[in-house]
């Protein structure tokens, strides 16, 4: 009789057979640890050569935890109290939804041509919209902001083309993606009895990712916005504007108010984006 | 002396709700292969799981080897369920990691932290887990990953899991609820086997009645979290069963 | 027996549904109102359309764009590769930063629910609510100009993502196994490092990918500001007036994202 304290010993009864078995084995083991260590001293290399201050990074955290108590606090509220900034807030929240408009419209039918299977030509429409949709989402939104200001000049229309771009990039891949999942058989359908093109979408392909698609819209909106703070940088129009010349003045109270708006705004409209996409949810 | 004694067991799910259990009592002996049966909702999963404490009960005792198991604390009671092995419905395998692996972290509660992050088993574990492996037909599949395998396959790997604690009392959790019938036999028939040359009573949460009959010596029957019979398989008749199962008649 | 006045008459339900249309329709009029007064507000009014020109003169200005310049490109590659370094530590580091966020961000870990998961939460949000700029402004004012601040923003950025979904993972786990590891006489680390770890690892491991991916597109422009990188270059070559600088510069960078997304996808292969 055993007690609790002391398990039973099975190997009393065991075989006393002497049995292999090793954890690493070759050469599965080897390629795993091998590409593991290559890719840590990938880092360490990566580190060296950006000259990186490991033993900084500690007091960094201090450093910075100064810098924000210092500098940064208290935030300059009655800066952003100002109506031409308050404008301004405007401004982005327009750019903002206007861009995500135009954008989305835009992606829906890209999303149309290049979703192999229901694609009107495969063999030059599906791979030239893949490409558009690619390249739109390669491209980094201050990059089209940049771009749209020197051909236009400053102001909201550069602002708004480049959150166009951004957003066909960002909606256009995942409208696609919807697309390609749809249930094949409707398209069918469609495609049997006679219809063109355009018709086997809106009849075939579009009732069915409806719903989908309009809480990707909701979702781009939200990210949209994001980017709309910030193209003011580069003159693109909205709150991004005040930031830049604040950040040039070195005005740091004020930047930080500033930035307190931004992450308000953002905040806000992603709670709304949120609720949006479960009211969506919900009503399927 | 009886290795399990269970008195006057009850349990709720809730501080103000329904009793699961209303005051359960039996024993185990050395070599005991127990089964619980019953309808549906009777209590018995509650039974089985109050015995570790997965459940809490609300009252009554429970003595593993004279131990009362409901006054451990929380580093004893991990000590003590050390040495309950079990073994589960849905196997409860850790699916991405190998079969070997598997078997191995049968002994995590013997194995101290360091050890378990980076998987570091002696060599006597090794051996016993192989040897184990080798006797629940498994000698094949130890590196493969535990989902790669079939059902009755997993089931084996948690036997030997279970057998590795070295345990002094099994419990299962209607061990072939998801294995169809011959492969469900084959199962209960191993774990009647290992648990007989390795000494180790089994207290057994079964469905099938049948199952129940061949391989167990010694029956409860719930109803409602009542105990409606206990005692040897033989004396079990159809009014027993009846009695036992007559919710589901209604 | 139903009276007259309890049972609907076609008149009853076309009245309803024209009511419903009519709201309907009220609505999408405001918001096509909505659009059309923005549009005028913000594009009509506020542009200066003299500046810009007629449609050939925009075509003249786009024109200037077209071009390689081939002088540049060897002066490419060491930003090129700072900013590939970039992502990648960057998302390394975001990810050590995130084991804490997503412990506390996952309700069925979290240590003390009432304090710990709202401050993940708040972090989680104000990571992905701050643009990747303004993490950098901010770095760079802390740490100088340089790579180590971009390689900061990144982090600071990719909190918010890598925490949210690998919290989300956590919270979805199958928690059979850890039912298993606890019955046998686990610990709580041994709970995590058998039960949790394996299930969630692929998961986190598919998110760090995915946001390493943005991540190589996000480094590209932190030079604009200071913080490393091919965002420098295009920066310099913008004020210089050198388009064809700046084209090449862009076909850099769309470069670099091929590679990027190249590399995932054998990633993701060999993961599964």
């Amino acid at each position: 009789m055993t007690t609790p304290e002391q398990s039973q010993d099975f190997s009393a009864q065991g075989d006393n057979v002497h049995r292999e078995w090793h954890r690493f084995k070759y050469p599965g083991s080897l390629i795993k640890y091998g590409i593991f260590l290559g890719v840590l001293l990938f880092f360490s290399y990566s580190v060296h050569y950006l000259n990186i201050p490991l033993e900084r990074m500690l007091g960094m955290f201090g450093r910075l935890g100064d810098v924000l108590s210092n500098r940064y606090y208290p935030p300059d509220l009655e800066y952003i109290a100002d109506i031409d900034y308050l404008g301004a807030i405007i401004e982005t929240i327009q750019m903002a939804y206007l861009g995500a408009l135009f954008g989305i419209i835009i992606s829906v039918f890209l999303g149309w041509f290049s979703a192999y299977n229901v694609s009107p030509s495969r063999a030059f429409i599906y791979p030239v919209a893949r490409l558009f949709a690619m390249s739109c989402r390669s491209v980094h939104e201050m990059i089209w902001a940049i771009l749209f200001v020197t051909i236009l000049g400053f102001g909201m229309l550069p602002g708004v083309l480049a959150l166009t771009m951004f957003s066909i990039g960002f909606a256009g891949k995942l409208f696609a993606e919807e697309i390609e999942s749809v249930d094949m058989g409707q398209v069918e359908a469609i495609r049997a009895m006679g219809g063109s093109h355009l018709q086997v979408f809106v009849f075939g392909v579009f009732p069915q990712v409806r719903v989908a698609f309009t809480g990707i819209a909701i979702y781009t909106w939200d990210v949209a916005f994001r980017a709309a703070t910030v193209v003011g940088f580069v003159g693109a129009g909205g709150m991004g504007w005040y930031l830049k010349r604040n950040v040039q003045q070195i005005e740091t109270e004020r930047t930080a108010a500033i930035l307190i708006t931004i992450i308000a705004l953002v905040v806000i409209s992603e709670f709304i984006s949120a609720w949006a996409r479960t009211r969506v949810s919900k009503a399927k | 002396m009886a290795i399990l004694e269970v008195d006057n067991l009850r349990s709720k799910y809730t501080f103000s709700g329904p009793e699961i259990l209303k005051g359960i009592s039996f024993q185990v002996e050395e070599d005991d292969f127990f089964a619980i049966i019953g309808p549906s909702g009777a209590g018995k999963s509650t039974l089985i799981r109050c015995i570790n404490r997965l459940i809490e009960p609300s009252s009554g005792s429970i003595k593993l080897h004279g131990t009362d198991m409901l006054s451990l604390k929380a580093g004893e009671l991990r000590r003590m369920r050390r040495h309950i092995g079990m073994i589960f419905q849905e196997f409860n395998l850790i699916n991405r990691m190998s079969v070997m692996d598997n078997v191995l972290s049968g002994r995590l509660g013997y194995v101290g932290s360091l050890r378990s992050i980076f998987r570091v088993f002696t060599n006597k574990d090794i051996q016993c887990a192989l040897e184990l492996l080798e006797r629940v037909g498994l000698k094949d599949h130890i590196d493969k990953r535990a989902d790669q395998l079939s059902g009755g396959q997993r089931q084996r790997v948690g036997i030997a899991r279970a057998l590795m604690q070295e345990p002094n009392l099994l419990l299962l959790d209607e061990p072939t609820s998801a294995l169809d019938p011959k492969i469900s036999r084959e199962v209960m028939g191993l774990i009647r086997t290992m648990a007989t040359e390795l000494k180790v009573p089994v207290l057994c949460n079964i469905h099938d009645v049948q199952l129940a009959k061949e391989f167990c010596n010694k029956i409860i029957g719930l109803q409602d979290g009542m105990k409606m019979f206990d005692g040897p398989t033989e004396t079990l008749d159809q009014s027993n069963l009846d009695e036992i199962y007559a919710m589901e008649v209604l | 027996m139903p009276n007259s006045s309890s049972v609907l008459t076609v008149d009853d339900i076309v009245r309803v549904r024209r009511k419903k249309q009519a709201v309907q329709f009220s609505f999408y009029l405001v918001l096509i109102g909505l659009v059309l007064w923005s549009i005028q507000a913000t594009i009509i009014n506020d542009t200066d359309w003299d500046r810009i020109g007629s449609l050939s003169d925009i075509g003249n200005s786009i024109s200037h764009f077209i071009g390689i310049d081939f002088d540049l490109i060897p002066d490419l590659l060491g930003p090129t590769i700072e900013t590939f370094m970039i992502a990648c530590i960057g998302t390394l580091l975001g990810l050590i930063i995130c084991i804490p966020a997503m412990w506390f961000g996952a309700l069925n870990v979290t240590p003390y629910k009432p304090v710990t998961y709202p401050i993940a939460r708040v972090a989680m949000t104000l990571s992905r609510s701050i643009h990747e700029i303004v993490w950098a402004l901010i770095f760079v004012s802390a740490v100088g100009l340089g790579a180590f601040a971009g390689i900061l923003a990144i982090a600071a950025r990719s909190l918010g993502f890598i925490a949210k979904m690998s919290a989300e993972a956590i919270e979805n786990i199958d928690d059979k196994p850890v039912e298993a590891i606890r019955a046998m006489g686990g610990s709580q680390l041994q709970v995590m490092l058998y039960a949790i770890l394996p299930q969630v690892m692929p998961v986190i491991l598919g998110i760090v990918i995915f946001e390493w991916e943005i991540n190589i597109r996000r480094s590209s422009i932190l030079g604009l500001v200071g913080a490393g990188g091919l965002g420098l270059v295009f920066f310099r070559q913008m004020n210089t007036f050198n388009f064809p600088g700046v084209t090449t510069v862009i076909l850099a960078i769309l470069g670099l994202i091929l590679i990027g997304e190249i590399a995932s996808h054998f990633a993701r292969k060999a993961m599964i």
